[in-house]
């Protein structure tokens, strides 16, 4: 992984150039991710779920330490890729134990569609050059789900950022506007190699090179600096802290005295409007239903019932849901990322509740904040998702060579069950979202 | 009717029986159906009758007593219910005179319109005239009747003993190679049916934990280790997977009249994420669970609730007091949601069920 | 001059409240039966068939009478032949219609208690006037807490009469606008409907408006009951609502000329319209009777929309009940 080390072009001083630059860093980081997962898979041809083909925890730093992988007995990194990958060269055992044909070789097909979705990721893996320690610290959190949630992995990012920024020095013969960035790329990767990306970091991360580059050239690097932690700080404040505080007011609204309000897992925003609705001393009840893997509606639950009077909840796993929708007047759930044709991309779980409450006409209300908006269309829960970590798994009773555990943590609720959703511009249907930005003036989100 | 000592041997074995299903030691469908049985041969064996009507009066007050100990294992009604359509057709043959109208009404007529029972082969060669209520004789009614009854019995307790195999019989024709199956919880029918497949196919099943029994990690295990490739899933990805997955597959706790079902908590949710990709739902069920029952799903109450302490447990600490926890045991399946049953008499539509329902069961049972 | 006779008899008949129309037809033919001088029964069946014929021809709505005498006919038909006499065969083929007729009094009480069972502490919504429906929610009333929302049920209103006498009997209830039966529906627990006549496919032939209170009950997942006694079970099997017996052309149709009309509007609702004046000068008034005189009397509602089918003989889905009219009819 070649160290980004400081390219100076001293001829072309526009942004494209650098960009041009960054991208052949990136490409050549690519090329190199890849030829070692080749390495990685001519020697381990039946790995699970095509783990080199993936970004993760396989390419560390030298070709050589992947093949020994499969045959130590290393069981400090308890990763799944490792425990499979164990019993591939050791036992050449067939696809899945069937008589038509599909004998030798790979995984059979149904293994192998699941195998995009990436393995779930090791904890302690390596660091690749230069990382800021907050970076380190916060890849670390991350992986281990310390910090989980769209929203508290933004805010983390960009608070991360402003560290590294303040610790930041100009190169010499540099501009702060053209070297920032490439300084931050890796910083970036090792953050995606922890947790892929979410698209709230993404849409951050992205205004953020906005400012980068538009940072003026002629202010002293200090001022520069603090300039743009100003700007870090007021994107958190405006698309987040106080987008969340008009969102609240707006969905305090919809929520009347002896309703029943239904939410699934935990999204930060929905509790936020719950507390603020009681204590606008509006009395109603909550049910919290909850599902595997992360369990996250325990945590919104104490936090419920902390308050003074505590809010009546009940709680329920995912499968009793049919018998409690009956009684709710309302669902509120939150949104990893909203897409242009109206899809949300959620919690796993979070269709189905959305698709039961459509059925017994219960309207669904989606809070989410604008800078969640994606440009991307998502068809199905299958395009895009993450597994969650094997932490989070039970406990297999043996390591079965046909048994897969499987987490994934998110899934795409179609826009036809939703009604409305709840944005800092007011309550709009899910397909308008992608005319807020003409309508606001703006060309992007 | 029975003489002291028989009856209060009956009543030995049926509150032995009562007892076991009131505390919950005998669970699950095809269990106590085999219990159930048990108790009626013995019952039927040993009690003392001159007429049709006692022997009928005395197995429906078992039954009764039966299904009030324990009203959701529905299977308990139901070998009740399929004993005393056995022995009312063992009579109807062994006893030399037809089935007497008594009056040609219309009422009678409107009646008739009602699916008509499938004629039963004849068991008794030999048609010795039966003497009900004979004074000097009281036994010979029963004499005569009881070996018959006894072959009707077997007869049902081998339908119940080859369940698995009858279902699983035509598996290899419902499941085609590199086909992608959804599964959850534990079902031993649906075991046995996706084992029997993988003998001839080479397919994937995803099975769904099913929180908080978590019965789909046995059944993951048990399938991974017959040879089939399995994924194990939390219940909140059956949807996100639902769009490449290409036939449900349930197990059934009691299948009603409507042609609905009762089914493990979960199914509900599987159902209709696969009506949503118009995915085909199959229900993999023996034909004792069929109930005649309507409206049972109309009571909440009527969904068992599990233990609490699996949702929620004391391990939560003062949570545990300020929070209401829900835990049903059975989900109500609409029969909309539902594409066909496999029991081991063939396969049916759910509209279908009904009709199966009358020629299995007489409407003077349903009611016990 | 016997056509008028047996459509007299069958009005007077109709008198006792307690009757329905098929009962109400099926003892107007016995009273017929007593009256005629047929020496055989190839004679006596085909004056039975004219006189139904023409019960229906004088009866603007004529499938419940129509279901009635098509029943007592074909019971006709298959009775054994086997009396002494044909004037006992008479007798007794009499005899056998009446002793129906009052067996027939006790099925609401029957369906009630089927239906009962459905009913918990529930809001039902229901429709027009029904006597086995007001049965039902009678009873239901003794050992429930139900609460009743009635369709005004337009022109004739007989919806109010409903309500007032659930009323009466303590049960809390209000009238419904037929137009506010949507707003209503998330309100209700399930829709209780009577019927007329029970169809080939499954699906109900009753008051008008039945089909849209089914279809929103359907779209708002509603359950959706109706109560029919055997009785009423007719082997018509309508391929569309203008495929009922009781439909004409001349239902919705567009009115040629506009004619002054200088009486008042009737049943108490008032048209106070500024006169409109047509082309040649005539002021155009649309009075009520206008109205429910161009509109239709009863609708039909699909088999798919239907629940579940309350009957004497037992609780039916929509297919079960064409397994027992193929049953009687083809049997």
């Amino acid at each position: 992984m070649p160290q980004a080390g400081p390219k100076y072009e001293p001829a072309s001083a526009e942004a494209q150039s650098l960009t041009k630059a960054q991208k052949r860093a990136e490409g050549r980081a690519r090329q190199e991710q890849q030829r070692a997962a080749k390495a990685a898979q001519k020697q381990q041809p039946q790995s699970g779920l095509g783990a080199p083909g993936t970004t993760g925890s396989s390419s560390s730093k030298s070709k050589g330490t992947v093949p020994k992988k499969p045959v130590s007995e290393s069981n400090k990194t308890p990763s799944a890729a490792a425990s499979s990958s164990k019993d591939a060269p050791t036992t050449l055992r067939e696809g899945a134990g069937g008589l038509d044909g599909l004998s030798d070789g790979p995984k059979s097909r149904g293994l192998r569609i699941f195998s995009h979705f990436g393995l779930p990721k090791t904890p302690g893996h390596q660091i690749k050059g230069d990382i800021h320690p907050a970076i380190v610290k916060l890849g670390l959190q991350f992986s281990e789900f310390k910090i989980c949630g769209a929203n508290a992995r933004c805010i983390a990012t960009l608070t991360a950022f402003k560290m590294v920024i303040q610790d930041y020095v100009t190169p010499p013969h540099n501009t702060l506007s053209r070297h920032l960035m490439t300084h931050l790329s890796p910083q970036i990767t090792h953050l995606v190699t922890a947790r892929p990306m979410s698209v709230t970091m993404g849409n951050a991360i992205r205004q953020l090179k906005l400012e980068i580059s538009g940072s003026d050239i002629d202010l002293p690097e200090q001022d520069a600096k603090d300039a743009l932690c100003q700007k870090i700080d007021n994107y958190i404040r405006d698309r987040i802290i106080i987008a969340d505080e008009v969102i609240e007011d707006l969905a305090v609204k919809k929520i009347k005295d002896e309703d029943v309000v239904l939410t699934y897992a935990r999204s930060s925003l929905v509790e936020k409007i719950i507390l603020r609705a009681h204590s606008l001393n509006k009395r109603f009840s909550v049910i919290v239903v909850d599902s595997r893997p992360l369990l996250e509606g325990k945590a919104l639950l104490h936090s419920l019932t902390s308050t003074v009077p505590p809010i009546p909840c009940t709680y329920a796993l995912l499968p009793a849901l049919p018998s409690l929708i009956t009684d709710a007047d309302i669902v509120l759930l939150g949104a990893h990322s909203l897409h242009a044709n109206g899809s949300v991309y959620s919690r796993a779980g979070t269709a189905m509740v959305a698709m039961l409450a459509k059925e017994h006409t219960v309207p669904v209300m989606l809070c989410c904040e604008t800078y969640k908006f994606s440009e991307t269309v998502m068809l199905d829960g299958f395009g895009k998702n993450e597994l969650a970590p094997t932490k989070f798994s039970p406990a297999s009773p043996k390591s079965n060579s046909n048994l897969e555990v499987l987490n994934p943590l998110y899934d795409s609720t179609p826009a036809s069950c939703i009604t409305a959703v709840v944005t800092e511009v007011g309550l709009i249907p899910p397909t308008s979202i992608s005319s807020i930005p003409l309508a606001l003036g703006r060309t992007t989100l | 009717m029975a003489s002291d000592p028989q009856s209060a041997a009956n009543q030995r074995i049926v509150e032995d029986l009562v007892s076991r299903l009131r505390r919950r030691q005998l669970v699950g469908s095809r269990a106590t159906a085999l219990e159930t049985l048990l108790v009626l041969r013995q019952v039927v064996s040993k009690t003392r009758f001159s007429n049709l009507d006692q022997l009928v009066n005395v197995i429906q007050s078992v039954g009764r007593r039966l299904v009030e100990a324990q009203p959701k294992e529905h299977s308990v009604g139901n070998t009740v219910r399929k004993v005393l359509h056995h022995i009312r057709e063992e009579y109807h043959t062994a006893s030399e005179q037809p089935i007497v109208e008594s009056s040609f009404s219309i009422a009678k007529f409107v009646l008739q319109g009602q699916p008509r029972k499938q004629a039963t082969i004849p068991r008794s060669e030999t048609r010795v005239p039966l003497k009900e209520n004979d004074s000097n004789d009281p036994d010979s009614f029963a004499r005569v009747l009881k070996p018959v009854l006894m072959e009707a019995i077997q007869d049902v307790f081998d339908e119940l003993e080859t369940v698995y195999d009858n279902i699983s019989k035509n598996a290899k024709d419902h499941i085609h190679s590199d086909e992608i199956i959804l599964t959850l919880g534990m079902s031993r029918t649906v075991q046995s049916f996706l084992k029997s497949a993988a003998h001839y196919r080479n397919y994937t099943v995803i099975v769904a934990e099913t929180a908080p029994s978590y019965g789909g990690r046995e059944m993951a295990a048990s399938l991974s280790s017959a040879g089939i490739s399995t994924f194990l899933v939390p219940d909140s990805s059956i949807y996100a997977l639902m769009s490449r997955v290409n036939k449900v597959i349930l197990g059934a706790h009691a299948i009603l009249a409507n042609g609905g079902m009762f089914a493990t908590s979960g199914s509900l949710l599987a159902a209709t994420a696969a009506r949503s990709y118009s995915t085909p739902v199959v229900v993999c069920a023996g034909q004792f669970k069929l109930t005649p029952l309507w409206n049972l799903y109309h009571e909440y109450g009527a969904l068992d609730f599990g233990d609490p302490n699996a949702v929620l447990g004391f391990e939560e600490g003062d949570l545990v007091n300020k929070v209401d926890v829900v835990n049903p045991y059975y989900d109500y399946v609409r029969p909309e949601l539902l594409d066909v049953f496999i029991t081991n008499y063939g396969d049916h539509p759910p509209s279908s069920i009904y009709r199966l329902l009358k020629e299995t069961y007489d409407d003077e049972d349903n009611e016990l | 001059m016997a056509d008028f006779q047996i459509y007299q008899s069958y009005q007077r008949l109709l008198k006792n409240e307690d009757l329905s129309t098929p009962l109400a037809a099926i003892l107007a033919l016995t009273e017929m039966m007593k009256q005629s001088n047929a020496g055989t029964m190839f004679e006596l069946l085909n004056e039975l068939k004219g006189n139904a014929e023409a019960l229906s021809r004088h009866s603007s709505n004529p499938i419940g009478l129509n279901a009635g005498c098509e029943l007592f006919i074909e019971f006709i038909t298959l009775f054994p032949h086997d009396a002494a006499s044909f004037s006992e065969l008479k007798t007794e083929l009499i005899r056998q219609g009446q002793q129906y007729a009052g067996q027939a009094l006790a099925y609401r009480a029957k369906i009630a208690e089927l239906a009962f069972d459905f009913i918990k502490d529930d809001s039902i919504l229901t429709h027009s006037y029904s006597r086995v429906v007001l049965q039902t929610l009678l009873m239901a009333h003794k050992r429930k807490r139900i609460s009743v929302f009635v369709t005004e049920a337009r022109p004739r209103g007989m919806g109010i009469k409903t309500a007032e006498m659930l009323m009466a009997a303590g049960i809390p209830c209000t009238v419904v606008l037929d137009s506010a039966v949507a707003y209503a529906i998330d309100k209700v627990d399930f829709v209780l409907m009577g019927s007329e006549a029970v169809v080939e496919s499954g699906g109900l032939v009753n008051a008008v408006g039945s089909n849209q209170i089914a279809i929103i009950a359907k779209a708002a997942n509603k359950p959706f009951y109706a109560l029919a006694e055997s009785y009423k079970f007719h082997r018509m099997f309508p391929l569309s609502q203008y495929d009922l017996p009781s439909h004409n052309p001349g239902v919705l149709s567009f009115p040629q000329t506009p004619s002054a009309r200088a009486h008042p509007a009737s049943s108490g609702l008032s048209s106070e319209s500024s006169s409109i004046l047509s082309d040649n000068g005539s002021p155009i008034k649309i009075t009520q009777e206008d109205i429910a005189r161009n509109n239709p009397d009863v609708d039909y509602t699909r088999p798919d929309l239907i629940s579940l089918v309350f009957s004497d003989v037992g609780s039916l889905t929509p297919e079960g009940v064409s397994q027992y009219l193929v049953g009687m009819f083809a049997g």
